[in-house]
């Protein structure tokens, strides 16, 4: 039936089947890049519970009713499809499959129960930017196979968001050929946390991947809400060559007692000590060396250090994706037809500024 | 930004000891009100790489020729277009320096002419330039050895000098004509220094540029890396001592011998007495020219000494390579790996490009840049350090002979004159001496002077110049004076604030980041190499500059901190093999630094903290 994918089955080949987010993270395992450990439910499984709760005609017709110059249109429609696929119920067979996967999972991370992340992978065949097309739901911190269940329905829903439908809309795409998957992982207890660029997005400078980092979990990196620690390491010579140590108010962790995600104030005595051990951000940026290799462009890439886990194995990557800015550009030369006497003679002309 | 201003040379206000300082220098070396609207248009700074003390007059000689020379090269020769010479000034008993302001635009494009034609020429044909350049600067250095300075004024010339026919000149006039000789042959030495020297820094400049376009966050010690060779003629007298302590490491008695606490004399002595001990000095003595002729400091000063002169020096380090190669220790530098390893780095970094223009662009700068650069590495050995130790040897000969005949007390005080007023206390001399038995010279005079001079010296020391003086431009043009001295915007204007604090208020130091890593630790300050035994180990050593002499401590060490050197400067390029951090060219370290402070080194950032002064 293939409903279900364990990460290390996935490749970039089953993009159709995991979607983009899952794929990626298979591509990893098989570039030897730790990623936490997870599954995909593929878009077949997405299209059976479509048909067993026999709501595709209905979900279709609601789409045709759309009118692309409307957005409260757009709202109304994405409103009651997210209330038809949240209204269904997951089939015995489905759920048991889905149950199978999470028990393993929970047991192979030895905690009854297993805290997951769960997120949506849109798929298409065609657009290359499925993500913005499908609009990623990612839900933290999710236990026991209710609550899963429900996250998985809300992944699938938000196929169907009034963003993602205006976004097609507007891409002229049509809605039938987007589909979704939903990826199940480890929540990672992470200690430290943020992005990765394996080239500087400030200069676009290729030798260098600038690490940005904070305690806990990574979206206070991600969302802006606090001034990461930047740290600098020069891909070839892999050393640290700068570090900015900035004044961090704020991490996210979770709290126990209500099993969600908070926002925690640093002491004001902690908020400028390195966030980071420079032999866990040489470690980061030997992994971001190896992604970047992997995939032959500059990658930006989410990564976590897990506290549950012990060195060197505690640096997880949890997303990668390619670098856009810079990777965008034409690429064009910077310096040109030049030959070293040309660039000589542009030396010798140019004075230097010291004024 | 506004204009930044300095001092005018004119308000420079001398303490009264130092009063009488002008006369030992040439008139053309003080600021004069003649010339002032042009000198209080330039911008001066104190050169503290070539002339952190107060200078001797005599040692200013070869700062003399070197005003001419790299200028000439830079106006004249090869015709760098909008840059201009570097001029000298006294003040107080210290050197101060300034690039010219950059001439007119005709002059501007003519030059840009010339330079295309002559200097791409240099750049093809480097390696046979260079062998030829290498022939004839030795041929001088040995014209200057064989110099003839009498060790005494013969009563009577010999027999010898007359019959069959008389010579026609005798000693009177060989002491005078070595004289001339010498001199002659120190400016003419400097003329061939920088025969190539302004072309390597502005290669060098080029490549720094380049890798900057490619690499817009690249750092200044990895592109020293990629440029600096590991096979550089500095290091071979350094190489021949540990070959000379692996053949003593098979020779029990020459090892037993080596590893005393006695005196080089008597060390010899006892080698002379074994075959094996005869065997090894017989080696010694292949070696010992040229390759014994390194300064143990930087070459500049008379007072600094070569191991040729200073046997306790390589004697020294013999003994802990013999100790360290019983240790199982290895003590040669791993040249291949070396090579290896910036091979990969430039191989590494070019893989980073994403075009083929550039590539090709980057491959044909490096190349050039490879190609001259060892030039600035090599010519350091023949010239300061080779040449110098036989100048410096000539001079002693002659301190000797006018010690001898009653003209200076002290050998030393030669170097208390510059190099015009030597000839007349050598003629003052060999007139009373050609005038007959009973004659006197004025050789009071001469010792008065001395005494006064030692004394202005003494007070120099205990009086700092201001950093700068003038005005400050808006852009410099000369390549020396942004590689070398590495005046930048940041350093002018840390000269502008440095002119208020004292260095005990001083609680962070910047220079060059010439190796990586960060550590902390006790401060040893080493102004002169014979202090080296005393560093301990795990200590930071802070010291004016390096050079092979110093080699053997940087086992002992733990990160080192110069006053003097840039990132291909010796110890830039030894603590990065050792992986020890390093900040060279902070220009005042060891003013600011006292032993037993705890201080912090930071080699990617290129600072320097002192966390907590010792008690």
């Amino acid at each position: 039936m293939d409903l279900i994918r364990w990460f290390e089955e996935i490749g970039k080949e089953d993009l159709g089947l995991v979607g983009g987010k899952n794929a990626s993270l298979g591509e990893l395992l098989r570039a030897q890049i730790p990623v936490p450990p997870g599954f995909a439910i593929t878009t077949r499984a997405f299209d059976i519970f479509l048909e067993e709760a026999n709501i595709k005609g209905e979900i279709q017709k609601l789409l045709r009713e759309i009118r692309p110059d409307s957005p409260q249109s757009i709202e109304e429609s994405a409103s009651q499809i997210k209330h038809l696929i949240e209204g269904s119920r997951i089939s015995w067979e489905l759920e048991d499959e889905i149950g199978a996967a999470y028990r393993k999972l929970s047991r192979m991370c030895q905690t009854p129960a297993l805290p997951v992340a769960v997120r949506s992978s849109a798929t298409s065949e065609d657009l290359p930017d499925a993500s913005f097309a499908g609009q990623q739901d990612t839900f933290l911190w999710v236990r026991g196979m209710d609550d899963l269940l429900d996250r998985i329905k809300r992944c699938w829903a938000s196929l169907y968001g009034p963003r993602a439908l205006a976004y097609r809309i507007q891409m002229r795409f049509p809605h039938e050929k987007i589909s979704m998957s939903v990826g199940i992982q480890k929540m990672v207890n992470s200690w430290n946390a943020g992005v990765m660029f394996t080239l500087d997005p400030a200069t676009g400078d290729p030798s260098k991947i600038v690490i940005d980092a904070n305690w806990g979990f990574g979206e206070s990196v991600v969302s802006g809400e606090c001034t990461p620690d930047q740290f600098v390491v020069d891909k070839v010579t892999m050393e640290i060559v700068s570090k900015r140590i900035s004044r961090k108010h704020c991490y996210f962790t979770t709290d126990f007692e209500t099993q969600t995600v908070q926002k925690i104030p640093i002491p004001e005595e902690r908020q400028e000590n390195q966030c980071m051990l420079d032999e866990d951000v040489m470690r980061l940026a030997e992994i971001g060396r190896k992604i970047e290799l992997h995939y032959g462009k500059p990658m930006d890439i989410e990564w976590a250090i897990d506290k549950d886990l012990m060195a060197p194995g505690n640096v997880l990557i949890l997303q990668s994706r390619p670098e856009t800015v810079w990777s965008q550009r034409k690429r064009s030369p910077v310096i040109g037809p030049k030959s070293g006497f040309d660039l000589l003679m542009e030396r010798a002309m140019r004075p230097f500024k010291v004024g | 930004m506004s204009q930044r201003r300095f001092p005018r040379p004119s308000e420079v206000e001398y303490p009264a000891e130092l009063q009488g300082w002008d006369e030992m220098y040439p008139p053309y070396y003080i600021f004069s009100p003649e010339r002032a609207d042009w000198e209080d248009r330039q911008f001066w700074y104190h050169d503290k790489i070539h002339a952190p003390d107060p200078m001797y007059p005599w040692d200013l000689i070869f700062h003399e020729a070197w005003q001419i020379s790299l200028s000439q090269y830079n106006t004249r020769v090869f015709c760098i277009p909008p840059a201009q010479g570097v001029a000298q000034r006294m003040v107080g008993c210290y050197m101060f320096i300034c690039a010219v302001e950059p001439p007119p635009g005709e002059i501007i494009q003519k030059k840009a002419e010339l330079f295309q034609k002559r200097v791409f020429y240099v750049f093809e044909h480097f390696d046979e330039l260079y062998e030829e350049w290498l022939k004839k600067f030795k041929a001088l250095g040995e014209s200057v050895e064989e110099l003839k300075v009498p060790k005494e004024l013969p009563t009577f010339e010999p027999d010898e000098l007359v019959f069959p026919t008389p010579r026609g000149y005798f000693t009177s006039f060989e002491i005078i004509d070595s004289y001339d000789k010498l001199v002659n042959a120190v400016i003419k030495g400097w003329q061939y220094h920088f025969e190539y020297l302004n072309l390597s820094y502005l290669a060098y400049l080029m490549f720094a540029d380049t890798c900057r376009k490619l690499f817009p966050t690249i750092t200044e010690s990895t592109i020293g890396k990629l440029v600096a060779g590991a096979v550089v003629t500095m290091y071979r007298p350094e190489e021949e001592l540990c070959k000379l302590a692996r053949l003593a490491a098979t020779m029990p008695t020459v090892k037993e011998i080596l590893k005393r606490e006695d005196s080089p004399e008597a060390k010899i002595e006892a080698l002379s007495k074994s075959g094996e001990g005869r065997e090894w000095l017989r080696q010694l003595e292949e070696v010992k020219r040229p390759w014994f002729y390194a300064s143990c400091g930087s070459g500049w000063f008379h007072y600094e000494g070569s191991w040729i002169n200073r046997m306790e020096v390589p004697f020294g380090y013999l003994k802990s390579y013999v100790e360290r190669l019983e240790g199982g220790e290895r003590i040669e530098r791993y040249l291949e790996e070396i090579e290896r390893q910036r091979e990969k780095l430039a191989e590494e970094y070019r893989a980073l490009i994403s075009t083929e223009e550039d590539r090709k662009a980057f491959d044909d700068a490096y190349r050039i840049c490879r190609k001259i650069y060892r030039y600035a590495e090599d010519h350091l050995f023949w010239v300061e350090h080779w040449f110098h130790t036989i100048v410096f040897g000539k001079m002693w000969e002659f301190a000797a002979l006018l010690k001898r005949y009653g003209m200076i007390e002290e050998e030393e005080d030669i170097f208390l004159f510059n190099r015009f007023e030597v000839p007349m206390i050598l003629e003052d001399m060999v007139t009373a001496y050609a005038l007959g038995e009973g004659v006197p010279s004025r050789s009071a005079y001469w010792k008065e002077k001395a005494r006064k001079r030692r004394a202005i010296l003494n007070a120099a020391r205990f009086w700092s110049p201001p950093p700068a003086l003038g005005t400050v431009p808006e852009e410099i043009a000369e390549p020396f004076t942004v590689m070398l001295w590495g005046v930048t915007s940041e350093k002018v204007d840390e000269w502008l604030k440095s002119g208020t604090v004292r260095p005990e208020e001083v609680s962070e130091i910047k220079g060059f980041a010439s190796s990586a890593g960060a550590i902390e630790g006790r401060a040893r300050v080493i102004k002169l190499l014979e202090e080296i035994n005393t560093v301990e180990p795990g200590e930071i050593l802070v010291c004016p500059t390096t050079n092979p002499s110093w080699a053997p401590v940087f086992t002992k060490i733990k990160a080192v901190v110069t006053d003097i050197g840039g990132l291909t400067s010796h110890a830039a390029i030894v603590c990065r093999e050792y992986g020890l951090p390093a900040v060279t060219g902070t220009g005042i370290a060891t003013n600011v630094i006292r032993t037993g402070d705890t201080i912090r080194v930071n080699g990617d950032k290129g600072v320097v903290t002192i966390l907590e002064r010792a008690a």
